[in-house]
């Protein structure tokens, strides 16, 4: 092969490496933050949260399958969610049947805004207009869930009734903490969401579990099993459910306010 | 070494505030730094671990390293070679932690729709099969060899770049270039140095 001939086909090699396949950028921030936070003080008390994990993932092992511990391995966290790869992530046999249900008292949106202790914000787009219901929790941790039943474009989720649900968690609250299953089919993407570090999940159905303040552990029923945008912004865990495309969940994130 | 200033790849000016700003503590400036090398340094780690998770973990490591390290980098310096010097450093650990085999799983993304229509189906197969049998001989070839080829030709570093990514002074640069280029004719079934 003549000289310039191979450095064309090298070239041409060199065009074609797709990588990366998602941004890094919000991963290395998440890093930085988590590297930042660690090298703080490593007392018995930092080590809680994790302890508090391994705990958990004792706990799926134990509800889940043998293979749970190989899978284990990255764990990615962000404000109060910790995301688990897990094997299989079946649907609990009574999330298909009973409707939706949302643990807190229904109250109106300015009467959430004044329960809790941050800044609660909601989606300004046209396609989701004002939620249904606004759904405060104290306990155990501080958290708002706006629901929105059926909307034109987006499909209605038949597990739940509701085509979008929004969960606005402060996201700093430790030991307590939030965590995700995720199965080998979803697919995980980190994204930026003004700014902010998050990831985009989607695919296979994922499930979130609850390790509340006495350190017992409740699944929270499987919700919408569909898309999940994931993101936090000073403090506050945003989570957005709905069987949208990545780029509308991002464009529907961007416009809370 | 090597940080003369007439490898000006990039737009140095700019990299040179953003390292500043991250020095400082900026996050939102190591981010734009970050996005603006993602590509090289991901695609640098690959050429040597051949796997793609690997890369990508392997890059996000190396910024999250080189972030830290920030303080011993001279601003005026070029930023690209001082990242894949520690991109490479951490894939080529990366590639030793793994049990290293002799070859890596390199591969590249074929034709998609039609993105050289200036090429006939039999021109397009053709093309492929050349790809294919450097890509099976750069597959074979020792890390170094393949990170210096990678250089050159996937991410068109200037020679001083080169010198100062691979940590050598800018003399050896060339020859190096020229005996890895001869092992992949070597590996090809083809004998001879390259002109470089």
């Amino acid at each position: 092969m003549p000289d310039e001939e191979l450095g064309a086909v090298l070239a041409d090699i060199g065009a074609r490496l797709a990588l990366p396949r998602a941004p890094l950028a919000p991963s290395v921030v998440a890093r930085l933050r988590e590297r930042r936070r660690s090298a703080r003080r490593w007392t018995l008390r930092m080590l809680a949260p994790a302890l508090a994990t391994l705990v958990l993932l004792l706990a799926i092992v134990a509800v889940a399958s043998p293979e749970v511990r190989a899978a284990a391995r990255e764990i990615l966290r962000i404000g109060g969610i910790e995301i688990f790869p897990v094997p299989t992530v079946s649907p609990r046999p009574s999330a298909s049947a009973t409707p939706l249900s949302i643990s807190g008292q229904r109250m109106t949106l300015e009467d959430a805004r004044r329960a809790v202790g941050f800044a609660v914000r909601v989606p300004d787009v046209p396609v989701l207009g004002s939620p249904d219901d606004v759904i405060v929790d104290t306990t155990p941790v501080q958290r708002v869930t706006l629901v929105y039943r059926e909307r034109e474009g987006i499909p209605t989720s038949p597990v739940a009734g509701v085509a979008a649900l929004v969960v606005e968690v402060r996201g700093d609250v430790e030991p307590t903490f939030f965590g995700k299953g995720v199965g080998p089919d979803t697919k995980i993407e980190p994204v930026t969401v003004a700014g902010s570090p998050g990831y985009w999940l989607e695919g296979a159905p994922h499930f979130f579990f609850v390790r509340t303040a006495d350190g017992s552990i409740r699944d929270e029923t499987l919700r919408l099993a569909g898309n999940t945008l994931v993101w936090v912004d000073d403090g506050v865990t945003y989570r957005l459910e709905a069987q949208v495309s990545r780029d509308e969940a991002l464009r529907i994130a961007s416009s809370f306010r | 070494m090597g940080a003369e200033s007439d490898s000006v790849e990039g737009r140095p000016t700019e990299d040179a505030l953003l390292v500043q700003r991250s020095r400082d503590g900026d996050r939102d400036a190591y981010a734009e730094l970050v996005t603006r090398y993602e590509g090289v340094a991901a695609r640098t780690a690959y050429v040597i671990t051949g796997n793609e998770e690997d890369a990508e973990d392997v890059a996000q490591e190396a910024f999250v390293k080189a972030f830290y390290a920030l303080d011993r980098f001279r601003p005026d310096a070029p930023f690209r070679p001082w990242l894949l010097r520690i991109v490479a450093n951490e894939a080529i650990n990366r590639r030793k932690a793994r049990r290293r085999r002799a070859t890596v799983d390199l591969s590249v993304v074929e034709d998609r729709a039609s993105p050289d229509t200036a090429l006939s189906p039999e021109a397009a197969a053709l093309a492929g099969e050349r790809r294919d049998r450097v890509l099976a001989a750069l597959r074979s070839l020792r890390d170094d060899d393949r990170l210096v080829i990678a250089y050159r030709y996937f991410f068109e570093l200037s020679e001083a770049e080169m010198a100062d990514a691979l940590a050598v002074a800018r003399g050896t640069v060339k020859s190096r270039l020229s005996r890895a280029i001869a092992r992949l004719r070597d590996v090809m079934g083809e004998s001879g140095e390259m002109d470089v």
